[in-house]
């Protein structure tokens, strides 16, 4: 979940769009890895692939910059109480 | 209105709506730390919700009992067209101690609950024992009322304790207003001690009042947050030392 919510927060950053190697490295994941969680944020409809002329690029999706917000709440709340 | 509890008549029915404002912050933080708990399966996020969520439902028992007793309600006209038996008065009386036991009961056991968050293990078997301590001490409290307020000033003490130990591991403000909500709190039991003289009954429920509004303050302290856009950097993982291995 934290990984997620890591990689969410990146392409947010990047201003919603990023290429998958530069996500891979400020990921900093492996390129299997990377797979891994890519396919489990699409299928979760948190980003989406899309396909330009300088190559693909994944772009964060509403639900995604959602799941972030809500996250980072739990994340605090989480941290409030020591748990 | 009928006066049951050792509350002021100019404070009869605010210390009701105290209790509603107070049920209303328990209820939030208890979805909360279920919803936390979902999203990140940390044991710690339920029973947290579980605590808050027993004093919860201890603020419905007290505002049910105190409603119906306080008000000329339908149950209570009923009562009385049923003529003043003994029989009734006795029922009456149940119906009060019934209210104010689950009021108690819950309270203490909530408290105890969030006491043992710390812990590796929060329900063993010494848990099931100091339900039954809180269950005497709550069945008690009916005949030396200063039984509950004491062991919940004690169980919030050593809430207090825990919290402080955390803040000086933690240094985070929210922590700090966790810790000031919870003092006050227990300072709150403290003045329900000297409730015989009823003013102080008031300045009690007054200390509550306040202790949940810093509750409420930290609630929308958490949830702004979330809306905060995180800045470069502040993620560790991004920054060297990552500490989950590479599968």
């Amino acid at each position: 979940m934290e990984i997620i919510s890591d990689m969410l927060g990146i392409i947010r950053e990047k201003g919603g769009s990023i290429k998958p190697t530069h996500l891979m490295y400020k990921a900093n994941l492996s390129h299997k890895q990377m797979k891994l969680y890519l396919d489990d944020l699409i299928e979760r409809k948190l980003v989406a692939k899309e396909d330009g002329k300088n190559g693909n690029r994944i772009i964060i999706t509403n639900q995604g910059r959602d799941f972030i917000v809500h996250y980072s709440r739990m994340r605090e709340f989480e941290k409030t109480f020591g748990l | 209105m009928v006066k049951i509890v050792p509350t002021p008549d100019w404070f009869l029915g605010k210390d009701i709506l105290i209790e509603a404002f107070s049920f209303i912050v328990l209820i939030v933080f208890c979805v909360l730390a279920v919803r936390a708990y979902k999203l990140k399966k940390n044991k710690g996020l339920l029973y947290l919700g579980l605590g808050f969520g027993m004093i919860a439902l201890a603020q419905i028992a007290s505002i049910l009992t105190k409603t119906i007793l306080y008000y000329d309600s339908a149950p209570v006209q009923a009562l009385g067209n049923a003529i003043i038996s003994s029989k009734i008065l006795n029922s009456v009386d149940i119906f009060y101690y019934t209210g104010f036991f689950f009021q108690r009961f819950l309270t203490l056991l909530g408290l105890f609950t969030i006491y043992r968050l710390p812990q590796k293990k929060v329900i063993s078997g010494d848990y099931l024992l100091i339900v039954y301590f809180v269950l005497l001490s709550a069945l008690l409290s009916q005949k030396l009322f200063y039984l509950f307020h004491v062991t919940a000033f004690i169980l919030l003490v050593l809430i207090v304790v825990n919290y402080s130990m955390i803040y000086r591991k933690n240094g985070f403000a929210n922590t700090k207003i966790l810790i000031v909500a919870f003092s006050i709190l227990a300072a709150g039991q403290l003045v329900y001690l000297l409730s015989r003289v009823s003013v102080f009954f008031a300045v009690g429920s007054l200390a509550e009042l306040v202790s949940y509004t810093l509750l409420l303050v930290l609630m929308i302290r958490i949830l702004k947050h979330g809306e905060k856009k995180r800045s470069h950097g502040d993620n560790i993982r991004h920054v060297g030392n990552n500490p989950r291995k590479r599968r």
